[in-house]
């Protein structure tokens, strides 16, 4: 295993029930990478992406986040969590406390923060993305983008290793994908880890390094970004984007 | 109107025996609720658990008891017990303190099944993706429960475990078959010694709906309260 691989991810396997969604997926993730993980619907990406949490326990095979196999029963998954941050689809900020609540919930109850320097620290973040005033507001009284923006914001405030995204723009209105684009480029450029299932072929093709192409519940082709774009191999591959790219 | 003249004197003249009967199947329904939804949560508890016999055993439990009519189990518990020598006891000072307790606990026994599946259903209804995110950002499972998912579910829970509040209240009516002195019980009372049954009945009805109503309002009370503190 090489030194800067943050996750490695070994034969993984994933059945629900008779579907089998994963079948032997092998890759990892470096440090500083942002990998995008495209494919059409129903390919297994974001099964794939909850695996690296074990939101999705595996059926077999192993995931290893900084040299630690976190599919064994022995590991206390909840600490490597901590580590890895995730943003989903439907946003998923809790609806019964307020935008700092959001934030702060974590680094005080789980990493044992001093409230006042996790204010502090939130309000900071959420300046960063543009929405200091919403600080007091309950997530029901938020936009879906402004809603995308504090939950990037609540999983940066663990201060974690790597991020993972499970379609973070995929539920928002048109003109709100924009801004919580931006966010994602400019977290990218400050060398966060990321992954990042995502439609978004200009994300992909503009600010990931790599691509990972799943089909199937395999990945088909993985390569830097630059190169796939320019140069598809797989059938399915040149299938796939000749659909996206000509809307 | 002579109808309404004959209720109203019908009340006044036997206003202790319905009086008495309101404070019992007050004190009937406050114990049930209280004793049902701490049966009801425990119950809840296992369903929900991880525990595979713990869970079926509630299953069984609520289906049963849910399948059954409570006037059954309450000749049970009074009649049924004591032939396989469980009785309830006779307090002094309390009058049919064997009687109550027989009614009550089967009152709780019938309203835990119904709240078990209200606690169930209202933790159930909150989206699985809170549960999930707080999961990820490394909350324990018990944490989850106690900051996300039941303060959400409460709210779900609570008009629905109001309404069960209310259904306890006229449901209470059927333990005057043991002989407790409830509502019912005192307006049969009234019913033998006058004849003169509907107007007794109605000014029964009436003490009930008052009873249900108060408390539905209150329910929904608290619902506004609660719902101003956290959207």
């Amino acid at each position: 295993m090489a030194q800067d691989e943050l996750i490695v991810v070994k034969d993984l396997n994933k059945s629900f029930g008779k579907l089998h969604v994963l079948k032997d997926v092998n890759t990892s993730i470096r440090k500083g990478e942002v990998v995008a993980v495209i494919g059409p619907s129903g390919s297994g990406k974001s099964t794939f992406l909850r695996c690296l949490n074990l939101l999705e326990v595996p059926t077999s095979g192993h995931v290893f986040f900084e040299g630690v196999d976190i599919c064994d029963k022995k590991t206390n998954i909840d600490l490597h969590r901590q580590k890895i941050g995730m943003v989903f689809q439907q946003f998923n900020l809790f609806n019964n406390m307020t935008v700092l609540k959001n934030i702060t919930a974590a680094p005080v109850k789980i990493r044992k923060m001093d409230p006042k320097a996790a204010e502090e620290k939130a309000l900071q973040l959420l300046d960063r993305v543009g929405l200091a005033d919403k600080a007091d507001s309950y997530p029901a009284q938020l936009s879906g983008g402004q809603k995308q923006r504090v939950a990037i914001v609540r999983a940066l405030a663990m201060e974690p290793d790597v991020m993972l995204f499970d379609e973070p723009t995929s539920a928002l209105d048109p003109e709100m994908v924009g801004e919580v684009l931006q966010v994602m480029k400019d977290l990218a450029a400050e060398g966060m880890t990321m992954v990042v299932v995502t439609h978004e072929m200009s994300f992909a093709r503009e600010v990931s390094s790599r691509v990972v192409f799943m089909a199937d519940g395999q990945i088909r082709e993985d390569r830097p970004a630059r190169e796939l774009f320019a140069d598809p191999h797989d059938d399915r591959l040149k299938d796939f984007l000749s659909k996206v790219l000509n809307l | 109107m002579e109808f309404l003249e004959k209720m109203v004197t019908l009340f006044t003249k036997y206003n202790s025996f319905f009086s008495a009967g309101v404070a019992n199947t007050i004190i009937l329904a406050l114990f049930t609720v209280l004793l049902g939804t701490v049966l009801g949560t425990l119950l809840a508890i296992m369903k929900l658990g991880k525990f595979a016999p713990t869970r079926w055993l509630a299953n069984v439990y609520i289906e049963f008891i849910r399948g059954t009519p409570l006037m059954i189990q309450v000749m049970f518990l009074f009649y049924g017990l004591p032939m396989v020598g469980i009785t309830f006891p006779s307090l002094p000072f309390i009058s049919n303190s064997d009687r109550f307790m027989a009614g009550i606990c089967a009152m709780s026994i019938n309203s835990g099944a119904y709240v078990a599946e209200i606690i169930r259903s209202g933790i159930q209804a909150v989206d699985k993706g809170q549960t999930e995110a707080a999961r990820s950002l490394g909350f324990k499972s018990g944490q989850t429960m106690r900051m996300v998912v039941l303060p959400q579910a409460i709210k779900n829970i609570l008009p629905a475990l109001g309404n069960e509040f209310v259904t306890v209240i006229k449901e209470s009516s059927i333990v005057s078959v043991i002989g407790i002195a409830d509502l019912m019980y005192q307006t049969n009372s009234v019913i033998s010694t006058t004849y003169r049954s509907l107007a007794a009945l109605a000014v029964a009805a009436i003490i009930y709906f008052i009873m249900t109503f108060v408390t539905s309002r209150l329910i929904a009370f608290a619902e506004r309260k609660m719902a101003n503190g956290t959207r």
